[in-house]
């Protein structure tokens, strides 16, 4: 069989995906300055705080750049996140024993976003959302409500940080390091996967985007 | 030995002698004010007015009865700022008082936010975050070497005393018992025992001050529940993680050399 690529991310897909990874580790890292009490020091005399609030801003500029230069993109992919059927129940019940044995039998066919990887961005949605309301919250609003409010306006900053932060480990984790992913990171930096590998983990989106065209029409490389 | 200050709003005349004393102690700049109409100045504590006398003008059996009450950090036992500074540059000093280390201070804020008082007050760049918390540190450079703070130093009233916190409270519930009526001593037990106790004249509410002041319950859940939670959350998912790498990595070389 001979080989061939097709693109699963373009080029600005890509880049968004970088600068929010970017922005994320600078933010996690001085917050956590914060979170954890022996790295208090890091902190001392607010750089830290500067270089969060410098990150923060690229973190909300970014989506809603990206936003408004592909609305229909975007729509696409929030209806993506908010909708889920059997299929998806079927992948999660298979998963474990995929991730685990490698046995692929019983994974239902999926579009460009598997279960997870929805399932993955849903949590980042509402995470990214929790963090950046809140954190908009303390950094212009402080002084306007009282400080029972900020409170908890800062629970629910280090919530979106356990939830979210636990949940881009696992990210990381299958995006680039469990030895069954071998092309997620390459579909990231590179932009394409292998026509094999499309076929059999994103088997919906292969057969929508080579519709009416010959197998070797997909970008070949 | 847990030491305190205590101060008797009965003997207070309100000559503001602590506030100068405060600020040229610790070397503090004068804020500029407008006349508001009354005495009491500066309206507020600032980052650089510690401590300062409060007026409140209550009707007290017919006639109105002019109160003054000191208003500065408590020193609490169960200090919400200590339990959410993440650098413990608010510390409980070993005498009991909330110490405080400005060059371990991150400008977080936290502190303002937990403190039950509306003591601590920060000083910078609210925008970038660039900022110094500030509030009254027992004067620990005169206590430590066996000196009253300035405020109790200088007081010519004896509206403040300062020694052993167990000679404070017997102190200031003999006072109490000389004034009678509402006279009360105010933070024997309040959070944990306050290391600055008030004889108050009056009700605790006539003299503004919170009449059971708490840490506030987000503060502990976030402090005391979510923070080892979030520990606790991360650790799993690595260790989960950590498994499936290793069962999967064997799944595979297994497979590899089975080919």
């Amino acid at each position: 069989m001979t080989h061939h690529e097709v693109e699963k991310y373009s080029l600005s897909a890509r880049w968004f995906h970088w600068i929010i990874t970017a922005t994320a580790i600078v933010l996690a890292v001085t917050g956590i300055f914060l979170y954890v009490d022996a790295f208090g020091g890091a902190a001392v005399d607010s750089y830290s705080r500067i270089a969060h609030r410098v990150a923060a801003v690229i973190f909300v500029a970014a989506p809603v750049l990206w936003f408004l230069a592909k609305p229909g993109r975007s729509l696409e992919f929030f209806k993506q996140i908010f909708s889920w059927g059997k299929d998806d129940i079927e992948w999660l019940k298979a998963a474990p024993g995929y991730y685990f044995g490698g046995d692929e039998s019983k994974m239902p066919p999926q579009p460009d976003m598997n279960s997870g990887q929805k399932l993955w961005a849903f949590v980042a949605f509402w995470s990214a959302l929790g963090f950046i309301v809140t954190g908009i919250f303390m950094w212009f609003f402080k002084d306007s409500f009282s400080s029972g409010v900020f409170t908890w306006m800062v629970v629910i900053h280090d919530l979106c940080f356990i939830v979210g932060g636990a949940m881009t480990l696992v990210h990381v984790y299958l995006g680039a390091i469990h030895p069954k992913m071998t092309e997620a990171l390459k579909s990231m930096t590179k932009g394409t996967i292998s026509a094999e590998y499309a076929k059999t983990h994103h088997g919906k989106w292969y057969e929508e985007v080579t519709k009416g065209k010959e197998a070797g029409e997909a970008k070949a490389e | 030995m847990a030491k305190a200050i205590l101060f008797d709003s009965s003997k207070c005349t309100a000559c503001r002698a602590c506030q100068v004393a405060c600020k040229q102690w610790n070397d503090l700049e004068a804020d500029e004010t407008t006349n508001r109409g009354t005495y009491e100045n500066p309206p507020d504590l600032t980052p650089r007015t510690w401590i300062k006398m409060r007026f409140t003008e209550v009707e007290d059996n017919g006639q109105i009865a002019w109160l003054f009450t000191r208003r500065a950090c408590m020193h609490c036992t169960d200090a919400g700022c200590v339990k959410v500074c993440p650098t413990k540059a608010v510390f409980h000093h070993a005498d009991g008082y909330v110490g405080y280390d400005k060059s371990k201070c991150t400008g977080c804020g936290y502190c303002v936010e937990a403190c039950p008082f509306d003591v601590p007050r920060l000083e910078g760049n609210k925008l970038t975050g660039n900022t110094k918390m500030e509030k009254c540190w027992f004067c620990e450079d005169r206590v430590d070497n066996d000196y009253a703070p300035a405020c109790v130093k200088t007081c010519p009233t004896g509206a403040l005393a300062f020694g052993e916190r167990e000679e404070m409270v017997a102190l200031g519930q003999a006072r109490v018992a000389e004034l009678g009526g509402d006279a009360h001593l105010y933070g024997e037990e309040e959070l944990g025992g306050l290391h600055v106790m008030y004889v108050l004249s009056h009700t605790t509410e006539d003299h503004g001050l919170p009449v059971n002041p708490e840490v506030s319950p987000a503060t502990t859940l976030w402090q005391d529940i979510l923070q080892p939670i979030g520990y606790g959350v991360v650790g799993v998912v690595a260790a989960g993680l950590l498994l499936n790498y290793v069962v999967a990595r064997a799944r595979t070389v297994k497979a590899k050399e089975g080919k």
